[in-house]
């Protein structure tokens, strides 16, 4: 146990002396449905007067799926009043990625969606259940907020429009 | 139970604060969660629960992770104070230790990791090291990992370790390369809309586990191979992996010399408000485990082969669910994705939404050749789900679903075929604002088995964050059992408490394609998550 704690206290001293870089987020890559590659610490760092919503979710999360509808039904009307960018961030595994694009573009939802096939980024932002959104904003997270329901998405637009 | 409540309450509370006063002193990112699952058994004759020698179970997961720059590092701590039923198909009893740590580097084409690490080759035919917390599935690999970008059409993968096995890990070491190349980089054509874009990749896994035995030529180290394409033109694309996998005799396999092979071809379409996919899965001989010995396949398992069906979120769909036959079977799922727009006559005000999906699956003709199909049907699933917003407050879903289930071969062989019919009606009803209720029921009726089953669900939200679910589900033909729940829970930003009371069902419990045995219970269910970051 003694050999556990010394090995976190050493890696931690490591990581303070050794690090120069300016992005804290975890830099992970991942590719959208369009085909385009973003790296998630890169994405936060960028967001700052504009915020960004991101939205982890899955084709068989039911809830996940009704607060997204619900979002994209009042999507443009929302981001006319206060301007924001919207991401969805797909956990979907080797089962039931191949079903990511045709069920967004079959629901005609209009947002940028990434693929974390392999719970990288769910795992490196501690996201333990989805649905759950994050507002990234001056390139930290403002809100966070997980499970869904009815209504939720009215609590979200809100406290967009008080950040 | 006093203690394990007053443990998450000390952890919840201390590792919040913690974590927003370590914010003032690290300039980087510090973030973690915790999660704890307890349940409290009581005795049930009538569903068959049986009391345990201890009538409560806690999964908890204390996970911290730190990120300044191009470093991060973390952990996970375990503790099953005992696990709870059905979670292990081993004894893990009162554990608590940390069992995953890690340190990463991550340049702009390069990155290492040593400790405990996840990944994946492909579609996980050959090798995928993941967590899946409500299936008690983790089988990271302790070693390292390199993720290197030599140029800018080509991405290189390298894997070495020893993997997970429930609390400690196995007798074995993995080594695994995988390299995917973008042919368009290569060739240096530019990509604008609707350029056809290919990628091509490889990938190999090696397991090594010493053998003691007395048979000649036993393979010791088992290798797996396999080659992937991705092709996408427009709204078009089409992608496949072929895998073949070396001699693995084990326990669970008969102790067959045979090779495992697979073949997975995926297409999708898209356009306007359509989507539609279909994927053909044959495979063969193909479970991969870390180690020979056991009798077990979700124990450190080093491939992932998911049953290719939709997963329901019907209390009734559920009683029937398939698992991938990795000793053999052939088939393929299709889903079709379309919304009538809002203003057409099928649309309405708010637009309509479909969901169709088929699945079926059968034996190989020749257990050897994936190219062959057999007579025998394990499992179909043909479903449609009719989704519509009436209005701001009011929105409907109808549900059908035919379901074949093979339960001589995915159950007992004593076992008849099940043939099922599912119907599915709920609705939505926003009463307020911040209020409203949800309701669902539901229709399984069959010849066979325990025949005809009903359930009914409702949710009831009067003030964000709290809400109030209860549910039954009554098999009224045969058994007469109802399973009934009942429950609240409150969610305050990444804050989610539940407590419920009620029957679980014994059956198998599936989340993303792979399932375990949950054994009947009767009591009550206490869930915290929450994750906080500086």
């Amino acid at each position: 146990m003694k050999s556990k704690f010394f090995f976190l206290v050493m890696m931690f001293n490591f990581i303070m002396y050794t690090s120069q870089a300016q992005e804290n987020f975890p830099s992970v890559k991942l590719k959208a449905v369009s085909g385009k590659v973003y790296d998630f610490a890169e994405m936060a760092f960028s967001s700052k007067d504009t915020m960004i919503v991101v939205s982890f979710w899955a084709t068989w999360c039911i809830p996940c799926v009704t607060e997204l509808e619900n979002i994209n039904d009042e999507l443009e009307e929302k981001q006319a009043i206060r301007p924001f960018k919207f991401i969805g961030v797909a956990i979907d595994d080797a089962r039931t990625a191949s079903r990511v694009k045709p069920f967004i573009k079959g629901k005609g939802w209009k947002f940028e969606v990434l693929m974390d096939n392999n719970s990288e980024l769910k795992r490196a932002l501690n996201i333990t259940d989805v649905p759950h959104v994050l507002i990234l904003k001056d390139g930290k997270i403002a809100y966070r907020h997980t499970g869904y329901i009815a209504g939720e998405e009215d609590n979200l637009f809100e406290t967009i429009k008080g950040l | 139970m006093k203690f394990i409540v007053a443990t998450s309450a000390f952890v919840l509370v201390s590792m919040n604060t913690f974590s927003q006063s370590i914010g003032q002193y690290l300039k980087g990112h510090f973030n973690g969660s915790y999660e704890n699952y307890t349940q409290q058994y009581m005795k049930d004759d009538e569903i068959g629960a049986v009391l345990p020698q201890d009538r409560f179970g806690s999964n908890g997961f204390l996970k911290l992770d730190y990120n300044y720059g191009k470093f991060s590092a973390g952990m996970q701590m375990e503790s099953y104070l005992p696990a709870i039923l059905g979670y292990f198909p081993l004894p893990v009893n009162n554990q608590t230790k940390i069992i995953n740590k890690y340190f990463k580097y991550t340049d702009n084409r390069f990155s290492v990791q040593v400790g405990d690490f996840y990944e994946q080759f492909g579609n996980g035919l050959i090798f995928r090291s993941y967590e899946n917390r409500q299936i008690g599935i983790n089988n990271a690999l302790e070693g390292f990992n390199v993720n290197v970008e030599p140029t800018k059409f080509m991405k290189l993968k390298v894997i070495y370790g020893r993997t997970r096995k429930l609390m400690e890990y196995s007798n074995s070491m993995t080594r695994g390369l995988d390299a995917d190349i973008n042919v368009n980089q290569l060739f240096g054509i530019k990509v604008k809309d609707n350029t056809p874009e290919l990628s091509i990749g490889g990938s190999y896994v090696g397991r090594y586990q010493e053998y003691t035995g007395a048979v000649d030529n036993f393979p010791a180290t088992v290798n797996a191979y396999a080659g992937r394409f991705d092709f996408s033109a427009g709204d078009f694309n089409l992608n496949g992996e072929y895998v073949q996998k070396g001699a693995d005799p084990m326990l669970l396999n008969n102790q067959s010399f045979e090779k495992g092979k697979a073949l997975q071809i995926n297409s999708t379409f898209t356009k306007n408000n359509f989507g539609a996919t279909v994927t053909l899965r044959a495979l063969t001989n193909m479970l991969f485990k870390a180690e020979r010995e056991g009798e077990f396949a979700s124990v450190a398992p080093l491939n992932f082969v998911p049953a290719l069906t939709k997963q329901h979120d019907y209390l009734t769909s559920n009683i029937y669910v398939y698992g991938a036959q990795v000793k053999g079977e052939t088939g393929l799922q299709s889903d079709v994705y379309y919304t009538f727009k809002s203003g057409s006559a099928l649309g309405g005000k708010y637009g309509t939404k479909i969901a169709a999906n088929f699945s079926i699956y059968q034996s190989l003709a020749d257990s050897f050749d994936i190219f062959t199909i057999g007579k025998k049907k394990y499992f179909s699933d043909a479903n449609i789900e009719i989704k519509k917003k009436w209005s701001k407050k009011l929105e409907t879903t109808l549900a059908f679903q035919n379901i074949f289930y093979n339960a001589a071969v995915l159950q007992s062989a004593a076992n008849q075929s099940v043939i099922a019919h599912v119907v599915a009606v709920g609705a939505l009803y926003k009463f307020a604002p911040k209020k409203s209720v949800r309701v669902k029921l539901e229709h399984l009726a069959t010849k066979q088995d325990n025949g005809n089953w009903a359930s009914a669900l409702t949710e009831f939200s009067f003030s964000s964050p709290i809400a109030f679910y209860a549910s039954d589900l009554y098999n009224y033909d045969v058994t007469k059992v109802h399973y009934y729940n009942l429950g609240a829970s409150y969610t305050k930003n990444a804050t989610r408490f539940s407590l419920g009371f009620g029957r679980q069902r014994a059956g198998l419990f599936c989340v993303g394609g792979v399932c375990r045995f949950v054994p009947a219970s009767y009591g009550f269910t206490a869930t915290l998550t929450t994750s906080f970051a500086n």
